[in-house]
Formats: structure tokens, C-alpha cells, sequence
């Protein structure tokens, strides 16, 4: 109920909502009237696009309560999507190129060898609460993030090559980054690592308070950013009201500077049902992540307001079997079972006996994808067009299990079962969580499909930390449907889901040596494409990686919903991108068309 | 005053047992709050570790019930793990709403229950009686939940009221008036699923009760006396008949915590029980516990409170009580 | 004034309710679980007897749904063709009563599918799922007000007979139950059974385990009925003549219970097909593709069933006669209560 995809991959990086443009129209542009005229003159970022009337109410709703508005510590997606608005980062990737872009620095210059990264600041820009921000606010933010003692979520991103990333203030506006080995993501790792204030948190900082700092319930004036919108109110249970912030550092093609909105309430609402209500009776403006059903029921009775299908997201979702070793620890029932899942020849038997295009069409109504690899339709730039779409084909299976040595018995009812090599019965069980009726139902789709094969499969719901206590600690599961989101395009996102010693490198987690050389491969690929700079060698790594994992089925992918939001006539610039926040993201920009319609609420 | 201090006893050891098997439960309960992060690819193992350390979750049980209950007797109800902060504040806020709430929909059952149970019980079998036997067991097999749902889908088809919440987001910018028309219609859909689940049962059991003492002789004798009717009913009647009402009215206000969970969760009205659910479902253990306690303390004040009115009520306790 | 009860009237009622849920393979057309991936949603058929000339067909006929061009879940009939209804026609396999392999259905029709209530998201038979669903549902009611009446009945007589510090330890121990967050207990027990157990065998043991939990309520009951009952006279008079506590029990004790253990019987076995409903509704109920009473009405809150697809609300319906049969029952039950009722009811609030 309280979260519709929890099974979503949990993407520490906090989604600043900046740029709308490429970085090379990112020009500086003189200062104009400011609430607090300073000297110095201010470097600020001119967007292109439609020029908006300022003042209005945007009504956003959020499926749980923001937990925390500290960048530091919040893990959850309600908490990021928050600190999203109120918070900026020095590089940004732009939701809708998936390209970078210039954001609180104005230039960034990598060195030959790849190791050292100059970074120079904007000039004259400020705070929420009116005080400047210089490198010494980066330098602190980046020792902060790298405290150990501070538990940092994102902390282990800034580990390259097993050490630190070293940073070295130049003068008041420029920063050296020094990097142990070359890096393949490059600059898009600076995105989402939202920029502190020293003068409020560095005193916290010394005595060791920084990790309960900025509850939700933190005085407006205890708590200041550098994103669009500043807080202003917070009533536990009911909503979050953030106010426009003044100082902001980006101004529209004719100098206005942003963000429109007066202000951005995020209003709790804790079902996806119930958000759907709410957005049908105008009581909210804009609504995303919502499902094909709800989707094509809001739809069918529109009022004032339009739906947009953004196409594929990220989201992938695959059924992976037990391929853990356990050794001793190991049920004799799983063992037997975890012969079939060994045989690649099993898995591809499986994979071949599923209908993608039903679960497309049944699960999510035609507005998604089928999937024969990890890389979704919706990543243009990484997908590998080349994998083969196989279409079902129970032959083919079939023809598949008997190489392997599988074999079909009579029962009297007319029904064959499959059986193993060893002449026993092949039923085996898959996990879902019993909270997301997608995934429910996908299951429920396949169940059918591999009773076509002979195979029984019973369908266990769990609730879901249940379940990844299963898949992560007991190891006690014999299959399990899930599905990953990566938060960013780039494959490094998902490097730790791809490695054999990775923590979510789900069917056989944390490996000190690769089990099987086609994982080794896997490994010795993206250990590569991770140093290796430019896109096209990387992308050629990165296409192997996914032939391999299309070849070998690990995980059977099965299909990729599609960005479905929905956002009422009168909001304009309304642009939704397949990253998250898929409607959000260039929130400085949008606004009402009308702006009476809303002073009325 | 003997009898209350034993009570208050009882009640201090039923509060001990429940946090003590709700800590136990949540020791079985497979999973804790920090697992969620194992499925993040860019959080470490270690970084996970050292999170769970941090907050003592790697500490064995006695201990860490050692510790709450003492941070409990010096009024400290722990941390919770999602929220980052204190657990009293954040279940103060939301139980005030859910009294709010409850209080309200309880308070307005009871009196839509009394004259209608009355009435039902003096028309006994006739038709008043059978319309209202049939409209209360029609409204008992309506799950609470297809109520609720149904409601909702009357708020979005007609725009009357709105579909959730306790406040309209502008409810700063309104007139007093305004302000209490606001909170007026936001309540008005929780409340009527609320006092529809439990009215048809109230009314049930006043006319059953009232259609009992009806039938004995002292109230046969006063209407032979000429008392009028409705006189009778309401003076006699239903004071003879209050003993079991009043320890219903005691479990009516026991669940005033506990008994909205499911429209809170359907109609999202901010109050205790969202939260609680949300948290067993994210395993806040401190926050679970803390809310089972709130409601364990209605409760048993609900039966300790229908004692006393029961005790002021009907002479046969205090004698019997006394003569202990 | 009083009516004479009439709980056999009620009694026979259920007891046809329920003939039909079990032999729910004969008045079921198809098998619950048998899937039409072309038919997601599918409305209900109407049944016709006259066809689109105008002309009188003896045989109900219904006409073919086909999906309107480029639309997901919208239908419409295709006149071009009739599908004849039959009775007692022969069709998918079951068994009667789980026992008797059987082919025989009430109806069925020679070529295409029909619906009479609609299909669901995956093309399952409505009217079958229902049938079988209420398999499931009643059976859950049974067994859990089964395993709290009798614990509760055990304890609630041991506490009000011995009384005493026996009596204050079980009804402090009633309260706790009463009080225990017990959600947490049913997803600890969920997660820890071996996932071999076959779902619907881990759904009954939850049900068992919250009946076992549920036991406090009916034991204050019976406690009160048996407090009042060893203070009447006869029974008395029979412990001063010497009579054994076994003796007592047996002799006058429990026959004074059965009628409040019979209407909490019957209040119960709704509560426990209610119960059913809300455990689907936090994802611990009857798992796909089996289907119960609780997860078809469980599809409802999604809002898109709730505002698209009317004939998803037909289980909430299916469920009424049950409910009032059982309803009807317990109140013909409390009218036989026995005359002693106010001093029961002090008495066991007086704890």
C-alpha cells in the first residue's frame, strides 16, 4: 500500500531538478534587481525555452512522508525527491538529454590522463538564506561526504580504485578533484551530490550532530540550499511547503529570474490509489509513477487536465533462480534444485516458454516494453539493438530441456509434468513482493506460461523486507521476481548489480572469485569500460556485457514499464523525462498559464 | 481506592508484557529498516553495517530491551529509524489527529444509536423495528472497506468533498469560518465510513438490551401505573438497561485509537494508523512499539473507565462491592 | 412478545449456501484459474432469447464480444454469430467434493467461452472464481471461529469455574491478547514457513494462528455465562450434596454456555471471511492464482477496477446471503439467551 514499487532500486544520488538545456547555451548573464545587492557580480545560468509568469501554488503529491531533509543521510525516495528541489549539485545530468550540464560550476576541465578534474564556480551566487557560497562550501561538503563517521549513503561513490577522491581548493572559485585511477563515468558522478552550507552545519559538523541535522520539522531558518525552492513549512502527516527561493541562480531566456512558482506543496499521500483520487478531483496538479490501469482510467474521463506517456523508463523486471553456493548450509531440496538452475540450458528453456508480449499487454496494457536484456528501449544511448527479441516458443523449449536431459511423464489427468534427469517432478516456487501487484501479476502470467512446459511454479508473495531477507541473507528462495530501476543512464549505476563480487549482484551476491567464466567475463568487461574513457569503447564493453547476459539468463528479463504522469491544462513547460523525477525535473521552470485559477486555492 | 491501585498495577504490567512480546516479535520478524539499502548498488555492505551499529540493531535483544525500557521510564519512547527523530513527537501529532477523528464519529454514533436502538425496541417487531433491523444487518455485511471505497468514488463522481486529507492546502489563507467549513467537509467522508461501520452493532445491542428490561415486570407494572410511554422508555427503560451499554460505550472508547486504521489507511487522514503500518511494514521498531503502547493505554483505560461508570451506575455493584 | 426463534429456518438456509460453494465444480462452467489472454475484463454476456432478426430461439444463445479496434478492455457483440447455451453439458475436469472426478457443469456452450459475470485481468471466469472462491473463504471462516470457540470456550470456563487467581491470571492474559500487535506476528510467521508449503496450506495456518490468537473475546464471554451459572441454586445445591466439579461441568455448567458459544459461532464465521478479506488487503491472504472471497474483493481497491469494470464488484454481492443467513442465525440464537443476561453482563465486566 504505503509504496506501490518498493522493489525499486534505491538510488542514493539526491535528484537535483536543474538545467533544461545543454550546457553550451549555459551563458552568464548580468546581474539583475536581487533582494540583497552585493558587489560581486552574479554568474548566472539563462535557460531557454517558453518565458512563464511568475507567482502560483503547485500542488505535487508524495507517496510517503519526506524523512529527512538532510542530503546525507536519505536513502529514501520520498526524502530525495524533496532535497531534489531545494538542493543543487556542481555537474548536473540533464533528465531529458541524459547529457551533463554545467550547474553550479560554469566550466570543468578534465586532464590528460584522466586523474585530475578543475572545476571553477560560479561567481556571486548564494544561498537560500542570503549567504554566499564559495569553494570552501564544496570543500567542506566533500570532507563531510567522505566522514566515515558521518555514514554518508553516498559515500562510497567517491571511492575510485579503492582510495578517496582527494579535493584541493585552487582559489575562491576553483577546486582540484584528484582522482587513484582514470574514471569512465567522468563528471556525471559530481550529479546529485547536493552542495552544504558551511556556516550552518560546519559547528554540528565538530560535534558530531550532522546526522540527526535537518528532520523534516527543522526551523526555516535553521536550514538553507542552493536549489529553486526553500523550506517554509512542515506539518507532519498532512504536507511539506516549500517557498520560492530568491537568490536562486538560473534566470529564463529573458532574464527572469526563477524559479516561476511562488510555492511547492508536497502533499502526502500515502496509495497510489489514493493519489489518483486526488489528482482526479484537482486536489493535486501533477501526478507520476502511476500504472497503465490508472493511467487508462484517468484517461477515459479527463477533466482539465492531460496524460503523457514518456515511453520506457529504466525499471527493468527478470526472474532470477538461486545460484548461490552454500555449501554445507545447503537443503538437500535445493540442491537438487539448484542443478536445474545451473543448466543454462534450463534458464534459456524458461526464458523461451514466456510470453513478454502477454505481460506487456495483460500487466501493462501495451505502455511498456518486452525485455531480452537489462538495457531498456528507454536508455537510447547504452540499449544493444542487437540482442535478439527470440518471440515465445514452447518448441523450442521443449527442444531445450530434452537436450539437457529433461523428460515428460503421462498423469492419468492428461496434464504431462516435467521431469528431471533423475526422473523427479521440476516444481519450484518465486518470490514477489505482495506489495506490488505488477510484479503479482507478471508472476501470475508466468505461472501459466511454464505449466504449458510441464512445470509446476507456485507463486509466493511476501511482504517485502521479508523477502530480501530471503534473497540477501538466508538464501533460502528457489526463484524470485523482481525489478531494478537505475537511477542513472549510465551502466556504471548498475556496476555493483553486474560484478560478481557485488553486494546486488542478486542470484550469487558477493563472490570472492568469479563461479563461472561467463561472469568472470562480465567482470574483466565492466572492470574496464570503468577506466576506460569515451563513449564508444565504453559502449562496445558494455554491448558484450549484455549479450552475455542475454546468452546465459542469469536473470530472464521480461518487460519495462512505461513513464506514465499526468499534470493538469494550465501548468506549462510540463516536459516529462524517463529519469527521475520524471515531471519534476525542471520544476524552476514550470508555470501556470492562468494564474488566477490558482490564487482562488 | 484499593481496587484502583491494583488496576493501575494490572495495567502497568500488561504494558511491560506487550512491549516486552512486541520486542520478541520483532526479533523473529525476519528483515530490519536497513535493509532496504542492501538493494542499492551504490551503498557498501559496510556502509549498511555500520548504520545498523549506529543504531545498536546488532546488539543482542535483552540488551536492547534493557535499554528502551529504561529510556521508556524516564519518558523517552526511543528513535525511530525512518524519521531520524524522537518517537514521541512524531506519535503525539498523528494520534491527535486520529482522536480527533474518532472522538467525533464515536460521539455521533452513540447518539444516532440510543434513539434508534429505543425506538426499534418499542416498536419490537413491527415495522419501524424491521426497517431498521434490516437497514443495520444490510450495513453489517457491506465490508468496512467497500464502504470506504464507495464513499471515495461518491467524493470524486460528485466533487462535494474532497477525497482525502485533513486540511486543504490553502487553509491558511481562510477566514475562521471558512477555516471550519474546511476541516468540516475533509472529515465529513471518514466520519460517516466510521460511524457506519459502527453503528449498525450499537444499535443492535441498545435495542436488544432495551427490548430485554422491556419485557420485566417493573417496567410492565409502571406502564400500568400510566407513566407515559416515552417518559418511560427514556427515563426507565434505558437507565435499566444502561449496565451493558456502558461497558460497550468503555470498549467504544478503548478503540479510539485502533478501531480506524482501515479508513485512516483508505481515506489518507493523517492519524496513528498509517503510521503504524507504514513502520511495521518498514520495521521502526521503537515507533511500533510506541504506537501498541498508546493504544494499549486506551484501551485498558476504556475498560477501567466503563468499571467506574458501571460502579456509579448500578446499585447492585456498589453494594456487592462494598460488601467486600 | 417475544416470536418464537426460529434458528433451524436460518440453519437450512446456510446449509443450501453452502451445498452449492461445495459442490462449486458442478455450478461452475470452467476451471478458476484457466486463463484467456485474449479476454482480460471481459463484461458479462448477456443471455438472449430473441436474436438481432427478431426471431424466438427456444435455447438461451448469447452473441460473441469482440474488442473494439484499438482499445484494450472495451467489448462489443458481434450478431454474425450465436454461441447456443446447454445444460448439463460436459466440460472441464474437477472434482465434486474433492473426491468424485467429474466432468459434468450445470451449463456450458459448445464453441466459445461465455462470461456470465465477466472476467478479471487475466481472463478467469468470474462466476467459477467466485463458486470456488467461497471454498477457500468459508472454509477459513469455519476453521478459525472453530479454533477460537474452542479455545476460548477451554479457557473462558476453566477461568470463570475455578475462579480465584486463576481466574484473574487468564483474564489478564485475555487483555494482553486483546491488546498485542499481532500483524507483526502474522508476517513473522508468513516469512519463516518453508515456501514448499504450498500457499494456500500457509494461508490456512495463519488463519488457524489468528483464531488461536482470537480466543479472548469468546472466553470473557463464556467466563461470565459460567460465573452467574455456579452461583444459581440447583447447582449449588448440587455441589452440597457433594457433586464433583467434572459432574458440575458437564451436568450444568456447559449446557448453560452452548448458546453463547452458538452465537458466537455464528458472528464469528463472517468475521473470519471478513478477516480473510483484510489480510488480502496487506498482501497475507489467499495468493494468485487460487481464488477466495477476500482477494477478488481485495482487486477493488484498485481504483481503475473500481471505476472501470462494475461487474468486479458482483463478489461483494455473492457475499450478502451468507452474511445474512449467518446474521439471522446468531439473532435467532440471542432471542433463545436465557433469561439470566444483565446479571451475565455485569458480572463479567466486573473483572
Amino acid at each position: 500500500m504505503r509504496k506501490d514499487r518498493p522493489s525499486l532500486r534505491r538510488r542514493c544520488f539526491t535528484l537535483s531538478l536543474l538545467l533544461a538545456c545543454a550546457s553550451t547555451y549555459a551563458l552568464p548573464v548580468k546581474a539583475f534587481p536581487h533582494p540583497q545587492q552585493s558587489n560581486t557580480k552574479e554568474e548566472l545560468l539563462a535557460l531557454p525555452g517558453e518565458i512563464g509568469r511568475s507567482g502560483g501554488r503547485l500542488i505535487v503529491p508524495l507517496r510517503s512522508e519526506p524523512k529527512t531533509l538532510n542530503p546525507l543521510i536519505a536513502a529514501d525516495s520520498s526524502s530525495r525527491e524533496v532535497i531534489g528541489a531545494m538542493q543543487a549539485d556542481l555537474v548536473h545530468i540533464n533528465r531529458a538529454t541524459q547529457l551533463t550540464e554545467a550547474a553550479l560550476v560554469k566550466s570543468w576541465k578534465i586532464s590528460a590522463d584522466g586523474l585530475q578534474y578543475t572545476l571553477t564556480l560560479r561567481q556571486g551566487l548564494r544561498f537560500s538564506d542570503g549567504h554566499p557560497l564559495d569553494a570552501d562550501d564544496v570543500l567542506f561538503t566533500f570532507r563531510v561526504y567522505l566522514d566515515e563517521n558521518v555514514h554518508a549513503t553516498q559515500r562510497d561513490l567517491l571511492i575510485v580504485g579503492g582510495k578517496p577522491i582527494a579535493v584541493r581548493k585552487v582559489d575562491a572559485q576553483t577546486l582540484v578533484f584528484q582522482f587513484a585511477k582514470p574514471y569512465g563515468v567522468e563528471e556525471r558522478l559530481f550529479d546529485g551530490f547536493a552542495i552544504l552550507p558551511r556556516h550552518l552545519l560546519e559547528k554540528p559538523y565538530q560535534e558530531g550532530r550532522l546526522g540527526q541535522l535537518w528532520a523534516p520539522s527543522t526551523p526555516p531558518g535553521e536550514w538553507a540550499g542552493l536549489g529553486p525552492f526553500r523550506l517554509k513549512e512542515y506539518i507532519p502527516g498532512q504536507k511539506l511547503v516549500l517557498e520560492r527561493n530568491p537568490y536562486y541562480w538560473k534566470t529564463d531566456a529573458k532574464g527572469n529570474r526563477l524559479p516561476y512558482l511562488e510555492e511547492l506543496v508536497f502533499l502526502f499521500v500515502p496509495s497510489a490509489d489514493a493519489q489518483v483520487l486526488r489528482f482526479q478531483s484537482g486536489e493535486t496538479d501533477i501526478i507520476t509513477r502511476l500504472g497503465a490501469e490508472n493511467f487508462s482510467a484517468l484517461g477515459r474521463q479527463q477533466r482539465g487536465y492531460t496524460m503523457a506517456d514518456a515511453g520506457p523508463g529504466l525499471e527493468y523486471n527478470f526472474l532470477f533462480f538461486n545460484l548461490n553456493d552454500l555449501g554445507e548450509k545447503s537443503s538437500a531440496d535445493l540442491a537438487r534444485k539448484q542443478k536445474w538452475f545451473r543448466d543454462v540450458k534450463f534458464r534459456q528453456a524458461v526464458s523461451a516458454a514466456i510470453d513478454r508480449d502477454a505481460i506487456v499487454r495483460l500487466v501493462y496494457q501495451g505502455r511498456g516494453a518486452a525485455l531480452w536484456g537489462p538495457v531498456t528501449p528507454g536508455n537510447r544511448r547504452w540499449v544493444n539493438a542487437a540482442i535478439p527479441h527470440t518471440p515465445r516458443s514452447l518448441d523450442r523449449a521443449r527442444t531445450l530441456l530434452k537436450e539437457a536431459g529433461f523428460s515428460w511423464s503421462t498423469v492419468p489427468d492428461g496434464d504431462s509434468a516435467l521431469l528431471d534427469p533423475d526422473g523427479k517432478p521440476v516444481e519450484f516456487s518465486i518470490l514477489t513482493s505482495s506489495s506490488n501487484a505488477d510484479r503479482t501479476k507478471m508472476a501470475t502470467l508466468l505461472q501459466d506460461d511454464l505449466k504449458q512446459l510441464g512445470l509446476r511454479v507456485q507463486v509466493v508473495p511476501l511482504e517485502f523486507r521479508s523477502l530480501l531477507d530471503r534473497v540477501t541473507q538466508t538464501k533460502e528462495y528457489d526463484s524470485c521476481l523482481l525489478g531494478l530501476a537505475s537511477f542513472d543512464a549510465d551502466p556504471n549505476s548498475d556496476l555493483n548489480v553486474w560484478l560478481s563480487n557485488g553486494a546486488t549482484h542478486l542470484w550469487n551476491p558477493s563472490q570472492s572469485h568469479p563461479a563461472t567464466p561467463w561472469e568472470a567475463e562480465i567482470d574483466r568487461l565492466m572492470e574496464q569500460q570503468l577506466s576506460t574513457p569515451g563513449f564508444d569503447q565504453r559502449k562496445r564493453l558494455y554491448d558484450r556485457v549484455q549479450e552475455i547476459l542475454a546468452e546465459d539468463q542469469p536473470m530472464i528479463f521480461l518487460a519495462s514499464p512505461d513513464i506514465l504522469v499526468g499534470a493538469k491544462n494550465s501548468i506549462a513547460n510540463f516536459r516529462p523525462a524517463v529519469l527521475e523525477p520524471y515531471a519534476l525535473w525542471n520544476v524552476e521552470q514550470l508555470y501556470f498559464r492562468n494564474s488566477r485559477e490558482n490564487a482562488s486555492r | 481506592m484499593r481496587y484502583l491501585i491494583r488496576r493501575t498495577l494490572h495495567a502497568v504490567f500488561l504494558l511491560l508484557g506487550v512491549s516486552l512480546l512486541t520486542f520478541l516479535f520483532s526479533a523473529l520478524t525476519p528483515g530490519n529498516y536497513f535493509d532496504e539499502m542492501r538493494l542499492n548498488p551504490q551503498i557498501s555492505p559496510e556502509t549498511v553495517a555500520a548504520l545498523r551499529a549506529q543504531y545498536q540493531l546488532d546488539r543482542p535483544l535483552p540488551v536492547r530491551y534493557a535499554r528502551w525500557l529504561n529510556a521508556a521510564v524516564h519518558g523517552q519512547l526511543g528513535f525511530s529509524f525512518a524519521y531520524n527523530s524522537p518517537v514521541a513527537p512524531l506519535l503525539w501529532i498523528r494520534a491527535r489527529n486520529t482522536l480527533f477523528l474518532t472522538v467525533t464519529a464515536t460521539l455521533l454514533a452513540w447518539l444516532l444509536a440510543l434513539p434508534l436502538g429505543v425506538w426499534s425496541a418499542a416498536r419490537f417487531g413491527r415495522l419501524p423495528d424491521r426497517v431498521i433491523s434490516w437497514t443495520t444487518a444490510s450495513l453489517l455485511v457491506i465490508p468496512d472497506l467497500v464502504l470506504a471505497l464507495g464513499l471515495l468514488i461518491l467524493a470524486v463522481r460528485t466533487g462535494w468533498f474532497p477525497t482525502g486529507g485533513l486540511l486543504s492546502v490553502g487553509f491558511d489563507e481562510l477566514s475562521a469560518l471558512q477555516k471550519l467549513g474546511d476541516l468540516a467537509r475533509h472529515m465529513a467522508l471518514p466520519v460517516v465510513a466510521l460511524v457506519l461501520a459502527t453503528l449498525p452493532m450499537l444499535v443492535r445491542h441498545v435495542r436488544a438490551s432495551v427490548a430485554e428490561v422491556l419485557d420485566a415486570p417493573f417496567l410492565r407494572a409502571a406502564l400500568g401505573h400510566g407513566i407515559p410511554y416515552p417518559k418511560l422508555l427514556y427515563r426507565y427503560a434505558l437507565r435499566a438497561a444502561a449496565n451493558p451499554l456502558l461497558s460497550l460505550f468503555g470498549f467504544s472508547i478503548g478503540t479510539l485509537l485502533s478501531g480506524s486504521l482501515l479508513v485512516e489507511v483508505v481515506m489518507s487522514w493523517p492519524g496513528l494508523g498509517p503510521l503504524l503500518l507504514e513502520s511495521i511494514l518498514a520495521r521502526d521498531l521503537y515507533v511500533v512499539i510506541g504506537g501498541v503502547l498508546l493504544s494499549m493505554i486506551f484501551l485498558v483505560g476504556g475498560n477501567l473507565f466503563a468499571d467506574f461508570l458501571l460502579y456509579w451506575a448500578d446499585p447492585r455493584i456498589r453494594t456487592a462491592a462494598s460488601a467486600k | 412478545m417475544t416470536r418464537p426463534p426460529k434458528p433451524t429456518k436460518w440453519l437450512v438456509v446456510l446449509l443450501l449456501l453452502h451445498g452449492i460453494v461445495a459442490a462449486a465444480g458442478f455450478f461452475a462452467p470452467y476451471d478458476p484459474i484457466e486463463q484467456d489472454r485474449e479476454r482480460p475484463y471481459f463484461p458479462p454476456m448477456r443471455i438472449h432469447l430473441i436474436d438481432a432478426h427478431g426471431h424466438l430461439h427456444l435455447r438461451p444463445f448469447f452473441y460473441p464480444l469482440r474488442l473494439r479496434e484499438g482499445s484494450f478492455d472495451r467489448y462489443e457483440e458481434d450478431t454474425a454469430t450465436t454461441i447456443q447455451l446447454r445444460f448439463l453439458a460436459s466440460g472441464a475436469r474437477y472434482r465434486l467434493l474433492g473426491v468424485v472426478p467429474a466432468r459434468l457443469h450445470l451449463f456450458g456452450t459448445a464453441g466459445s467461452r461465455i462470461y456470465l459475470l465477466g472476467s478479471d485481468a487475466y481472463g478467469r471466469d468470474q462466476l467459477s472464481r467466485i463458486l470456488y472462491g467461497g471454498q477457500v473463504s468459508l472454509l477459513a471462516g469455519l476453521l478459525g471461529a472453530g479454533v477460537t470457540l474452542l479455545l476460548g470456550a477451554l479457557i473462558g470456563v476453566a477461568a470463570g469455574y475455578f475462579g480465584g487467581w486463576r481466574d484473574e491470571l487468564l483474564m489478564r492474559l485475555a487483555e494482553l491478547f486483546l491488546a498485542l500487535p499481532w500483524l507483526y506476528l502474522l508476517f513473522a510467521l508468513r516469512a519463516f514457513l518453508p515456501l514448499a508449503v504450498s500457499p494456500l496450506e500457509a494461508f490456512l495456518l495463519v488463519v488457524v494462528v489468528i483464531g488461536m490468537v482470537g480466543w479472548a473475546r469468546p472466553a470473557r464471554l463464556v467466563r461470565g455465562v459460567v460465573l452467574s451459572a455456579k452461583e444459581r441454586d440447583f447447582v449449588r445445591a448440587a455441589r452440597g450434596f457433594g457433586a464433583s466439579n467434572l459432574y458440575l461441568l458437564q451436568r450444568h455448567i456447559l449446557p448453560e454456555t452452548a448458546s453463547v458459544v452458538l452465537t458466537q459461532a455464528a458472528i464469528l464465521v463472517p468475521q473470519f471471511v471478513l478477516a480473510e478479506m483484510t489480510l488480502s488487503f496487506l498482501g497475507l491472504g489467499v495468493p494468485e492464482p487460487t481464488s477466495s472471497w477476500g482477494n477478488l474483493l481485495a482487486t477493488l481497491q484498485q481504483y481503475n477496477v473500481l471505476v472501470s469494470y462494475w461487474w468486479m464488484y458482483l463478489p461483494a454481492l455473492a457475499i450478502v446471503p451468507f452474511f445474512l443467513g449467518y446474521l439471522s442465525l446468531a439473532s435467532a440464537l440471542q432471542e433463545r439467551a436465557s433469561p439470566y443476561k444483565i446479571e451475565e453482563k455485569t458480572n463479567w465486566n466486573l473483572s
